[in-house]
């Protein structure tokens, strides 16, 4: 591994920058996402910085079971995140579908059928300590060395 | 009619202010509002539609999952639309937890309106602050029901458990420390000279047009309408509840009515916790056959819900009016109209504290 790949890793475990999108929850998720930068959380201090602009974004966190309205646009909005990147499910709902996959309702899941998912965190809702271990083990498996995976 | 219009900003649906997917259609002429437009549709889920034909038991749970900010509410106005409609009575002791349920989980849904206007804002010290202080209230929610947000606490004929001695103790000595945090953070609300220029005459809706908007909540609270559906609620009654009225008709007045609906809902946790005389938590009854219109007051206004029941306890019809509508149409139709700039439109929206989740369900 070259210098620059090392100083490249480096860099990039400790400054992750994070977008959620929300595509039909019941905002039990968003709101456990939003307590992640409580201070008793503290997302910071790992160099995760939550901010809701997918131009900018390295982590993607999938919110919802994937209503009808999100057809093609979490595609375009994936799309946008430059490379590396990944996209992580937050509860049951983008894993299966949970209480809204019934007959009769206006969802479509899983979500990996739409955007391909690196991790997956259930729950309904997961608790912010575990969408903060999703965020942080997906740092080295995905964003390490990700220009010699590319070779 | 033919307008003018200068430029069309959209806003959204994925925004750095909005908690959920809306996307706000501004026309502007130089940076003032001419117009505005909603767009919502990207949260339609059905709940409704796979609600029909359920029992009660499977419905209980996808009514909490209408809202997740608001979750015990929407838990509490169904059951106790069941058990109105089945002549089902509440334990004493059971009402009265059902109240302190449903005030805590009001406090941590306030603290988040008002953290999300504070960041919008861009005060990010107070917001963080409040988010503190919030951790504690989602604390004191779990030891009391066992879950943080979708908790399930309240089942028809009283709650599914009761409050240990112990953690009765634990929860005057938090509410204690809560509060004087709180109006320390009230007062930096109200003094802040900063915040008094980004929050102050900004998003003006009068009590005319509060009124011909049918707006409900925190939001026609601040503009001078005492509504609150709590005042018709037997064992808040008991509680000599009063509505927190303010007349300041702008993003200051509906902030600073909901740091004054934490200070009357710590209030209220406080004197249910004294009035709590033990018994049982459950009492017992039969789910009947009926047809119902009931309502609460959510965190964010009115929350009705229409039902009819079959003589199995199955929901045949269900109808669910959520309380962010109507200030998702005042917001747009008069208070985000004529702000003097583009940088006040997601500051007047995110002070309604639109909910889009039980909007659309």
């Amino acid at each position: 591994m070259t210098l620059l790949q090392r100083i490249k890793d480096l860099v990039r475990s400790r400054s992750i920058h994070v977008s959620y999108v929300d595509v039909g929850s019941c905002n039990g998720c968003d709101i456990e996402i939003l307590a992640c930068l409580a201070p008793r959380y503290d997302i910071e201090q790992y160099g995760i910085y939550v901010h809701n602009n997918p131009r900018e974004a390295d982590v993607l966190l999938v919110v919802g079971a994937f209503t009808l309205g999100w057809e093609e646009k979490l595609k375009m909005v994936w799309d946008k995140i430059p490379e590396p990147k990944a996209a992580i499910a937050i509860g049951n709902c983008p894993i299966s579908g949970g209480v809204f996959d019934r007959r009769g309702s206006y969802v479509d899941p899983p979500v990996s059928k739409h955007i391909p998912i690196a991790a997956e965190v259930p729950g309904c809702p997961p608790r912010p300590t575990e969408i903060l271990s999703a965020i942080l083990s997906i740092r080295d498996t995905v964003f390490a060395g990700w220009e010699v995976k590319q070779r | 009619m033919k307008r003018t219009v200068d430029v069309n900003i959209p806003l959204g649906p994925i925004h750095p202010c909005f908690k959920e997917p809306a996307r706000l259609k501004c026309e502007t002429r130089g940076e003032r509002v001419i117009g505005a437009e909603v767009e919502l549709g990207y949260m339609k889920k059905g709940i409704e539609r796979i609600m029909k034909g359920r029992p009660w038991q499977e419905v209980m749970f996808l009514a909490e999952r209408v809202c997740g900010i608001c979750s015990v509410i929407h838990n509490m106005v169904f059951i106790e639309a069941i058990e109105k409609i089945s002549g089902i009575e509440v334990p004493p002791r059971a009402a009265l937890l059902r109240v302190i349920a449903n005030e805590l989980d009001r406090m941590q849904s306030h603290m988040l309106a008002n953290f999300s206007y504070c960041y919008t804002i861009e005060h990010e010290t107070l917001a963080m602050y409040l988010l503190d202080i919030r951790e504690q209230v989602m604390d004191e929610l779990e030891r009391l029901t066992g879950a943080r947000v979708t908790c399930a606490y309240i089942v028809p004929g009283g709650v599914r458990c009761d409050i240990r001695n112990e953690d009765r103790d634990t929860l005057s000595a938090s509410l204690d420390r809560i509060e004087h945090d709180l109006h320390r953070y009230a007062k930096m609300f109200e003094t802040g000279p900063m915040i008094a220029l980004r929050s102050k005459g900004i998003g003006i809706l009068t009590e005319e047009s509060a009124l011909q908007a049918h707006v409900v909540g925190p939001t026609a609270r601040a503009s001078g309408i005492a509504v609150d559906m709590r005042t018709n609620h037997p064992t808040y009654r008991k509680l000599n509840f009063a509505p927190v009225v303010r007349h300041g008709c702008d993003n200051y007045a509906r902030v600073m009515v909901r740091f004054d609906e934490l200070s009357a809902s710590i209030g209220l946790i406080r004197q249910s916790l004294r009035a709590l005389s033990p018994g049982v938590i459950r009492g017992g009854g039969i789910c009947k056959a009926g047809t119902l219109r009931y309502s609460g007051e959510a965190p964010r206004g009115e929350l009705t819900y229409s039902i009819t029941t079959d003589e199995y306890g199955r929901v045949a019809e269900i109808q669910i009016q959520t309380p962010s509508i109507m200030n998702i149409e005042a917001c747009c139709h008069y208070m985000i109209i004529g702000v003097d700039s583009i940088a006040d439109v997601t500051s007047a929206f995110v002070s309604a504290d639109p909910c889009i989740a039980c909007t659309e369900r």
